[in-house]
């Protein structure tokens, strides 16, 4: 009865290598082998035959290691070509600031809708204007009101040439009340604006050189 | 084409900067336009290729429109939605800083009436009672009262030639040319000449407008938004010409300077009245780029 047992189950392992043989000459992608049984000489024990069954991650491509902190790289300026404009800057500004919102709102949906190519959606700093009224008699100063500009910039890639008017007088003609609109080419002094200066690291470096 | 259609692609992508700005002061209601176009350099002339010339005469018209200078009137069902969300709106909203001082000061007033005020305990308060919140409100409710709106709808209603007339929609220009036999409005129009883009040349159109004294204009673009055929009757069919074709250039109006005298010749239309004065195969292809009702 044993050597019965025995037999079966040889030839059931060799069945599993000459299987195993077959798939590795089939594929070239890593060759999907029993998770425990490395080789043929281990024994098959009754329990446990599916251990492991479900491992994956071994069979994906190794990631490189993330660096610690990344530095925000400025995306690539699209160069204009015959028919198409470069990297456009739509700025949507004001004093009320849900106009202002929904305004560069509907101007992103509008481009995803006519299928123009949004690069990048972001808001620049705030500026707050303080208005000072002078008093009818006498000298002195007295605060009227804070005004808080708001600013967002909605970024182009590839806008056609014949897409351009077209655009540009939808936005003109929808354009609210109080909301100044423009549209310029994007430089590299419009990306260093976004970021706060440092003037301590700026004397050290002046120190040194 | 014998139109250097390519090359005005080319010299385009004019890096343009422009900016739009809508206030409420403004030199006879229009918007603030300021553009600055940065020339690529007249390539053109040096890179003019030789072509066959084609039978079709070349025109540029430009359609110049002044945009809306207040938003449209809203529909009865628009406005009800409006005040609902207004009242949802305020009804879910918190208070803000010069609510609760409101809500303070009266709180105050209450109890020095009631003679349970004790003067002592509020020390640092003593120089805000001077002005308390509800005066404020009242001084800036004044002002509001004093602030005159200008009227909607202007008095040059009828007025066809006036431009403050329909402030919540957009007019077109419309001029009046012999063509042929007959008079025919149209949009203004040029022929075009051999070495300009056919940008210029619809600049050129706007800029010999005999009433144009001070049309300052902002074309959105250097490609043509439509284009119209028309061929000659049989008779007047030759052999070097068969037609025009007239491509439309989009431009938005910035200054219009000194109104025309009685010029009879222009019409401000908005995209409606265009059928009365228009011939209908022209207007078919011009009410494709016309945004609007």
């Amino acid at each position: 009865m044993n050597a019965v047992f025995r037999k079966l189950q040889v030839s059931a392992t060799q069945q599993a290598f000459v299987l195993n043989q077959a798939l590795t000459t089939c594929r070239a992608t890593p060759s999907i082998q029993h998770p425990v049984w490395a080789s043929v000489n281990e024994r098959q024990y009754k329990s446990m035959p599916t251990h492991g069954i479900g491992r994956w991650r071994h069979l994906l491509p190794k990631d490189p290691p993330k660096k610690k902190r990344d530095r925000p790289q400025m995306k690539e300026i699209v160069v204009e070509t015959e028919t198409t404009y470069a990297t456009l800057n739509v700025n949507v500004s004001g004093y009320d600031m849900t106009m202002v919102e929904h305004f560069s709102q509907h101007i992103h949906n509008l481009c995803n809708r006519l299928g123009i190519k949004v690069l990048d959606c972001y808001a620049l700093q705030t500026k707050t204007t303080e208005v000072w009224l002078m008093q009818e008699q006498g000298t002195k100063m007295s605060v009227d009101s804070f005004l808080k500009t708001h600013n967002r910039v909605v970024q182009l890639r590839s806008l056609n040439a014949t897409m351009c008017p077209i655009f540009l007088e939808v936005l003109l003609k929808n354009q609210p009340e109080g909301v100044q609109l423009s549209v310029q080419e994007h430089t590299e002094v419009d990306y260093k604006a976004r970021f706060k200066g440092r003037p301590d690291l700026e004397g050290l470096k002046a120190k040194i050189a | 084409m014998a139109a250097p259609c390519r090359r005005m692609a080319g010299r385009s992508l004019l890096q343009f900067v422009s900016s739009f700005s809508r206030t409420s002061v403004s030199n006879s209601g229009f918007r603030q336009f300021s553009s600055t176009s940065v020339c690529r350099g007249s390539n053109q002339a040096q890179h003019v290729e030789e072509r066959a010339s084609s039978p079709w005469t070349l025109m540029a018209a430009v359609c110049l429109q002044r945009l809306p200078v207040i938003s449209a009137e809203s529909n009865p069902i628009e406005q009800q939605f409006r005040d609902m969300m207004i009242q949802m709106e305020l009804e879910k909203s918190m208070l803000s800083d010069h609510e609760l001082r409101l809500l303070d000061d009266a709180e105050r007033l209450r109890r020095m009436q009631a003679g349970e005020y004790d003067s002592d305990e509020e020390e640092d308060r003593r120089d805000q009672e001077i002005v308390l919140a509800q005066d404020l409100e009242d001084s800036w409710e004044q002002k509001l009262n004093n602030f005159q709106p200008a009227a909607r709808v202007s008095d040059s209603e009828g007025d066809l030639g006036s431009l403050q007339r329909c402030l919540s929609d957009s007019l077109l220009l419309l001029v009046e040319r012999p063509v042929g036999m007959e008079k025919l409005w149209m949009l203004p129009q040029t022929e075009w000449q051999r070495g300009e883009t056919l940008r210029e040349t619809a600049e050129r159109a706007l800029s010999s407008l005999p009433a144009a004294s001070g049309f300052k204009a902002t074309f959105l673009g250097n490609t043509p938004c439509g284009v119209y055929k028309y061929k000659l009757p049989q008779a007047a069919r030759t052999e070097s010409s068969v037609g025009t074709k007239v491509f439309f250039f989009k431009a938005v109006l910035s200054d219009a300077g000194a109104p025309p005298a009685t010029e009879s010749s222009q019409l401000w239309v908005t995209k409606s009245e265009l059928q009365r004065y228009v011939k209908p195969a022209y207007l078919r292809k011009v009410e494709r780029f016309l945004l609007g009702f």
